[in-house]
């Protein structure tokens, strides 16, 4: 069995989520972190002395079922023990040659553009009550993200999905916060590449199920 | 397990890989330390800053980022062209690598992975983009002094944390050095020579200096940064 730490509101722990779902793993997800609570327990710490959420951990995945933390590290770990009998080769191709063109655009995704979103966008405006919020600084957050966005939009008038002609971890690491993209009040550059691929992760019951869901709980 | 073992090389030619980015970007420092610690050829071209190259067509149409490091291996018909360093630094252990530098078993894997993760986009900007940057690369003037103290005390932890993992090591995985230390270790030269307030942390000084005793290390990593510091 596997147990997922970490509250559904979570981007991080969505992108997991949303990974488990695609790949079809019976789970058992615990609510942590935020309004939960329970990142400063002495049980937590000792799955991931950072405190942080998501923590995975395969009972099945043998060798003494060790906690595995950092979202990346852990869409890499389910991929390689499962995406090629649940999804097929090109999920994760098991050539390292495959592989390079997924694992660098979904290391990427998750450096590049998740960050540029959660934090100086995501965070200062829905997290920061109206009164704090600073729309120089928002719209800076915007520009910045938005160069990325433009390699994005180039890659995908080009592609399918962000790694080529399937869909892999590095369409999750960067899907996952598309939702939030689309839905909180800011200005957003016509892109009709990110557009279409949007409609088409919308297609995909499982992230629909685990990112499309609502941040209200979230809000300052 | 699902991944193709590294006995799966094309023929016996020794790989060489062709590698964009000058020899000061702790990134290219990465790449290029895991290619000597495998044991593969490289050649290797100077680009970015001090060189430029990496905004000209040519070079956007191998990374759109205009970022270094890039390389492209041709070993045994195959042609890998990939920017990422993280991701590099995977695809040559994975695909040249011995057990145990790079675990075959996924479950074995994970529980390092994660931390040559959170080295790369926590330990690293934590460092080198909010002290080593202003630090070195900020003409003195310029130099916003409260900031680089308020993250010159959130290294504290940071560095604590580390200091904990290694604990007696002496590698993370214990006896076996991994590809983990390579994307741990790899900013440590920096961390440890340029002179700030730090931590204390007796074990990281340990493991550091156990990574200058690599020759790989002594080579790629430990290279002056004075091109950088800001006139
Ligand atoms: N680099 C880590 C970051 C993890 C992280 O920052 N998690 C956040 C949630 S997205 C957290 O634990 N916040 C504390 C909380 O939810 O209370 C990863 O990618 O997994
Ligand atoms: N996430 C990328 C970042 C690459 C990056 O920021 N490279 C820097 C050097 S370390 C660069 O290209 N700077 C521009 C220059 O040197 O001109 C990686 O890890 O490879």
């Amino acid at each position: 069995m596997l147990t997922v730490w970490g509250r559904a509101t979570s981007s991080n722990v969505q992108a997991v989520m949303w990974c488990v779902g695609e790949l079809g793993l019976d789970h058992v997800r615990h609510d942590l972190g935020h309004t939960h609570g329970g990142l400063d327990t002495p049980e937590f710490r000792a799955l991931n002395p950072h405190g942080l959420i998501p923590v995975i951990r395969d009972e099945t995945g043998g060798v003494g079922a060790a906690p595995v933390w950092e979202t990346a590290a852990i869409v890499r770990y389910l991929a390689a023990r499962y995406g090629r009998e649940r999804l097929g080769d090109a999920f994760w191709p098991a050539d390292p040659a495959a592989r390079a063109r997924v694992d660098m655009w979904a290391h990427w995704a998750k450096e590049s553009v998740a960050a540029r979103f959660t934090v100086p966008v995501f965070w200062a405006v829905v997290r920061t009550p109206a009164a704090k919020r600073d729309p120089v600084a928002i719209a800076r957050g915007v520009r910045q993200l938005g160069r990325e966005l433009d390699t994005v939009e180039a890659r995908l008038a080009e592609n399918e999905w962000l790694a080529g002609g399937h869909f892999t971890p590095a369409d999750i690491m960067l899907g996952h916060v598309l939702y939030r993209y689309f839905d909180i009040d800011i200005a957003r550059k016509p892109r009709p590449a990110l557009d279409a691929y949007y409609a088409r992760l919308q297609d995909r019951p499982a992230f629909r199920e685990h990112v499309c869901i609502s941040y209200e709980s979230l809000r300052a | 397990m699902s991944e193709t073992p590294n006995s799966d090389r094309p023929n016996s030619e020794i790989p060489n890989i062709e590698v964009w980015g000058r020899a000061s970007s702790s990134n290219v420092q990465l790449v290029m330390w895991a290619i000597a610690e495998i044991g593969l050829g490289f050649t290797r071209h100077d680009a970015g800053f001090g060189f430029g190259m990496n905004d000209t067509p040519e070079f956007l149409a191998m990374n759109p980022n205009g970022l270094i490091p890039v390389i492209r291996d041709r070993t045994g018909g195959r042609d890998v062209l990939m920017w990422e360093s993280a991701a590099i630094v995977r695809y040559l252990c994975a695909s040249y690598a011995p057990e145990p530098l790079w675990p075959r078993d996924p479950a074995v894997r994970g529980p390092l992975d994660m931390w040559a993760e959170w080295a790369k986009t926590t330990f690293g900007p934590a460092f080198n983009s909010r002290i080593f940057w202003p630090a070195i690369r900020t003409p003195a003037a310029q130099i916003d002094r409260a900031s680089l103290d308020r993250a010159i005390e959130a290294m504290k932890p940071v560095a604590r944390m580390l200091d904990d993992r290694i604990g007696d090591g002496p590698w993370l995985a214990g006896q076996d050095f991994t590809f983990a230390d390579i994307l741990c270790g790899g900013m440590l030269y920096r961390y440890d020579s340029l002179d700030f307030d730090k931590a204390e942390t007796p074990h990281l000084d340990a493991y550091y200096a156990r990574l200058c005793q690599r020759p790989a290390y002594a080579e790629h990593v430990r290279v002056s940064y004075e091109a950088l510091r800001a006139t």
